[in-house]
């Protein structure tokens, strides 16, 4: 009798540690500065943007899509900010808090010193986050985030 | 110590004797008419003994018999309860060992629904932008856009009137 209550004890424990473990398990944000253009022969796209190609291609009409800067940040508290840099542009993300569904995100878009944007969205684990910014030469800036 | 109702009994009665005798006459105030009591008391019981004789019981035999069944019977269950005790309250091991399981069963259960509701919000929750600005004094012809779509599960903000930049702007 006293073994059984001590196995089903352990198990018990097993499974509520299980639970903490998985819920305050981190999970990592992606956030990339792209520059989409069209050109003869496209290169392929990139790894980080592979689940993304058809909606980029609905939305923004190019065949090439290039990182010139990203940044793969794990969270584990919600409350954590990083940076993806490309030569001229940063993108400073600030986490305020986050759960299971996503995180609340302030982003910042600078062109060297200069803020040319500022949004507070919330990032879903289930839809990626793209934001239209400058015409560069032939192509444009992207901003992409998404919960991987 | 006898109370005066049980002195006054036995002395209608003629069970007092010697000094108990002695002692409960003198305490009446009216020895006379207790006396006169006692003999109507004593008439009483004398016409009640002549007149109203004990009745012969016709089914002796059947009137025992239902008396040793009742007998049997209220004997019996104290004795089937004593013997099954147990069975009714259960041993403090039995009770943890049910509690248990009952809790292990409960966390199992919780485990399994909360770790598939989230899920099923999250295929339906997109992403969302709650503010965006840009600086009009840089680019005053700026205008932003917001779009959500459940069929490609994207969120966009679309700006435009961004001053353009020339193509080395493009370098990692």
């Amino acid at each position: 009798m006293q073994r059984r209550s001590l196995l089903l004890l352990g198990l018990l424990l097993a499974l509520i540690l299980g639970d903490v473990a998985s819920a305050g398990a981190a999970q990592t944000v992606w956030s990339g500065l792209v520059i989409a253009n069209n050109v003869a022969q496209p290169d392929p796209i990139p790894v980080e943007l592979r689940g993304m190609e058809a909606a980029l291609k609905k939305w923004f009409g190019y065949n090439q899509y290039k990182v010139i800067g990203q940044a793969r940040k794990s969270l584990v508290t919600g409350s954590e900010d990083w940076m993806a840099q490309s030569k001229y542009f940063s993108l400073l993300v600030d986490s305020k808090s986050g759960n299971e569904a996503g995180y609340l995100l302030n982003l910042k878009l600078f062109q060297e010193k200069n803020l040319l944007l500022e949004t507070d969205a919330k990032l879903s684990k289930a839809s990626p986050l793209m934001i239209k910014g400058p015409q560069v030469g032939d192509g444009q800036l992207l901003l992409l985030l998404v919960v991987q | 110590m006898k109370t005066f109702e049980e002195k006054w009994t036995a002395w209608i009665d003629g069970e007092l004797t010697g000094v108990e005798l002695a002692e409960f006459e003198a305490s009446l105030p009216d020895k006379a008419a207790a006396e006169e009591e006692r003999r109507d008391a004593r008439k009483l019981g004398t016409f009640l003994k002549e007149h109203l004789p004990c009745q012969a019981m016709g089914n002796e035999e059947f009137f025992h018999h239902q008396l040793r069944e009742r007998i049997a019977s209220e004997t019996a269950v104290p004795a089937r309860e004593s013997t099954g005790g147990g069975r009714v309250w259960w041993p403090i091991g039995r009770l943890v060992w049910v509690g248990a399981t009952a809790l292990a069963i409960f966390t199992v259960c919780t485990f399994f629904v909360m770790r598939e509701k989230p899920t099923s919000e999250q295929s339906q929750y997109l992403s969302e932008i709650l503010t965006a600005r840009v600086d009009p004094v840089v680019n005053p012809n700026a205008t932003i856009s917001m779009f959500k779509s459940k069929e490609d599960k994207v969120t966009v903000l679309w700006v435009e009137g961004l001053q353009s930049l020339p193509s080395e702007y493009a370098s990692q």
